[in-house]
């Protein structure tokens, strides 16, 4: 019996059998979590250390919380972002060090199968990173000021930031025969965007700023900051209302309504979506990219 | 079953493939020879999909290569010069990943996965992990791994390249009892007397054009304008020899013993009329044959006019 897409992709049920297998995968999982433990208890160290203590007032409870919450969800973008180029980047331009594309793309497997499977399967483990992550976040509860929903909206957008990242580096991995050469323009892509945007975004707020006199009535966001996650998890973070924008006197342009963050995600998910579209091109050796799977044989 | 029609595959300014025209009927083993760079591997990989022609065509049992290549897949079973085996997947599992990749049900898979690893004599090795087998064993899991989906028309290139003499003559073996399968094969090898063996036809490409092809007998004659007779008589040598220099088809005699060598510049009904001549003249011929042509002399022939 047929059962979806996904399931049915031999590109996802073979690499997570062979990722599963043996220790590797739980020893990441234990370092990864290691790393968010030691940072969470760090800070709870210094909430102990500034003499607070349960007997605090709940103001000064839910602002410890806030900073432990805050630490650990930069933290967690942080390894998000180094982590995810590393699974990605070589996922096809492996299999041509390995030899192993030929063998694949002979078979009736489309291109769009092969990159979707590749996406997916080391998705998963990054998935999986994220998801086991949710216990230990979970104890900023206790501490009051992050509310259930605060955190889910963190993960969905940890996961479309994955995603992104993860379409860059299946990208180059298309477009470069080496794996080295593909993982480190993925991180320089990666370095680009979180810091070089912000360089320019700040300069051209500037010139919004300056020159014009008198000020701008409704100064907007650069449009170099949407590309950003950087600047979407700052905005998630931001207690004030409105977010991040608010809080610079910016507005957000035509899609105003909307949270930054939203269309922070909106625009990584059209440019992954393109990303992939180029990749699945770029694989095909015969140039059609077919999106039906060759029919099941009886 | 294959058609190739002026296909053409060019590089900037480099002809790999040039206007090559090629057909291959139902069972017919094709062998591919050539000097390195002549155009084998880049035409196999055209007819394997994996290369888009830069024009020409490519019909695999009617379907068009470039128009259809998922349905050309089906058709086809392909085993690349060189190729690699994933890490941490046990023989049968690399066998069922790729039955998935061509669509097979479970139960499919794993019927064909055990028919194909008695095949190829792995079947002990089935739980052993690929990268731990020998280059030959993986040579041969390599070749199962091409008829995972039954397909009708086989690319082979180079299949026995890097193994010692006896995993070549498994390869051998094995290629011997597809051949009884009636796949249809298209093979190119290094190793040229096992391909002579093997072929029901050559093909002798060079620089991008393919510039013989049918049986090697008729390669043979074409290139050196001459057939080999061996003659192995009783007795009466020396009466024979006189009698064959007389002959004026007859161009070289070599002689060992009472096996002579005849290197000989008719037809068939030539070398019949040779035969009754030597007869009526009283000489026992305890044999007569066509010597088989040594697909070795053909490739240096060739390769030294490409040298050229």
């Amino acid at each position: 019996m047929r059962t979806g897409k996904v399931r049915s992709n031999p590109i996802i049920t073979s690499e997570m059998k062979i990722k599963m297998r043996g220790w590797r995968t739980a020893l990441g999982i234990a370092a990864y979590l290691g790393v968010l433990m030691l940072i969470g208890f760090l800070y709870y160290m210094a909430f102990i250390q500034t003499n607070m203590s349960w007997n605090s007032s709940v103001n000064a409870r839910q602002e410890a919380g806030m900073q432990i919450y805050i630490a650990l969800a930069v933290v967690q973008f942080a390894l998000i972002l180094l982590i995810t180029p590393a699974q990605t980047a070589g996922t096809v331009s492996g299999e041509r060090e390995k030899q192993t594309l030929d063998l694949l793309l002979a078979t009736k497997i489309s291109s769009v199968g092969i990159i979707f499977g590749k996406l997916i399967s080391s998705m998963s483990y990054i998935l999986l990173l994220i998801i086991t992550s949710i216990p230990l976040f979970s104890l900023v509860f206790l501490f009051g000021g992050v509310t259930p929903g605060d955190m889910l909206q963190l993960f969905i957008f940890y996961m479309i930031t994955a995603f992104a990242v993860g379409s860059i580096g299946i990208f180059y991995s298309t477009l470069f025969k080496r794996t080295v050469m593909s993982t480190v323009v993925t991180y320089i892509t990666i370095f680009f965007l979180g810091l070089v945007s912000v360089i320019l975004g700040a300069y051209m707020i500037s010139i919004q700023y300056s020159g014009t006199m008198p000020q701008p009535s409704n100064p907007t966001v650069p449009f170099v900051l949407y590309i950003n996650p950087a600047v979407g998890l700052a905005d998630i973070l931001v207690t004030e209302p409105g977010g991040f924008s608010t809080l610079l006197g910016l507005s957000i342009g035509p899609v105003g309504r909307l949270d930054f963050w939203i269309v922070n995600s909106m625009v990584m998910l059209v440019v992954a979506a393109m990303l992939l579209i180029i990749s699945m091109y770029k694989i095909n050796p015969v140039r059609r990219i077919s999106f039906k799977k060759g029919k099941k044989r009886k | 079953m294959l058609r190739i029609v002026n296909l053409v595959k060019k590089y900037g300014n480099f002809t790999a493939v040039d206007n090559l025209n090629l057909e291959l009927e139902k069972g017919d083993i094709y062998g591919f020879v050539g000097p390195n760079g002549a155009g084998k591997t880049t035409t196999m990989r055209i007819v394997a999909t994996l290369l888009e022609a830069t024009s020409g065509t490519v019909l695999v049992d009617g379907i068009n290569a470039s128009e259809n290549p998922v349905r050309v897949r089906e058709k086809i079973g392909y085993m690349p010069d060189f190729f690699g085996v994933y890490d941490n997947l046990k023989v049968d599992e690399y066998m069922d990943f790729y039955g998935s990749c061509y669509g097979l049900s479970k139960a499919e898979r794993s019927k064909r996965t055990n028919e194909l690893l008695e095949l190829v004599d792995l079947r002990d090795k089935k739980h052993e992990y690929v990268d731990t087998l020998s280059r030959g064993m993986k040579q041969r899991l390599c070749l199962a791994r091409s008829l995972i989906h039954n397909p009708e028309l086989l690319i082979l290139d180079e299949p026995a390249s890097g193994m010692d003499p006896r995993a070549r003559l498994e390869m051998k073996g094995i290629l011997k009892t597809l051949k009884d399968m009636d796949k249809t094969i298209l093979i190119s090898s290094h190793i040229l007397h096992e391909l002579a063996e093997l072929c029901t036809s050559i093909g002798i490409i060079e620089r991008g054009r393919l510039v013989y092809s049918g049986r090697l007998q008729d390669i043979m004659r074409r290139i050196t304008g001459k057939t080999i007779l061996e003659i192995t008589l009783l007795d009466k040598t020396d009466k024979a020899v006189n009698l064959l220099r007389e002959q004026p088809l007859v161009e070289d005699i070599y002689g060992e013993d009472n096996t002579l060598e005849v290197s000989f510049n008719g037809g068939e009904q030539d070398m019949a009329d040779l035969l009754r001549l030597l007869i009526n003249h009283g000489i026992p011929v305890l044999s007569f044959t066509r010597e088989e042509g040594s697909l070795e002399e053909v490739f240096m022939e060739v390769t030294r006019h490409a040298d050229r």
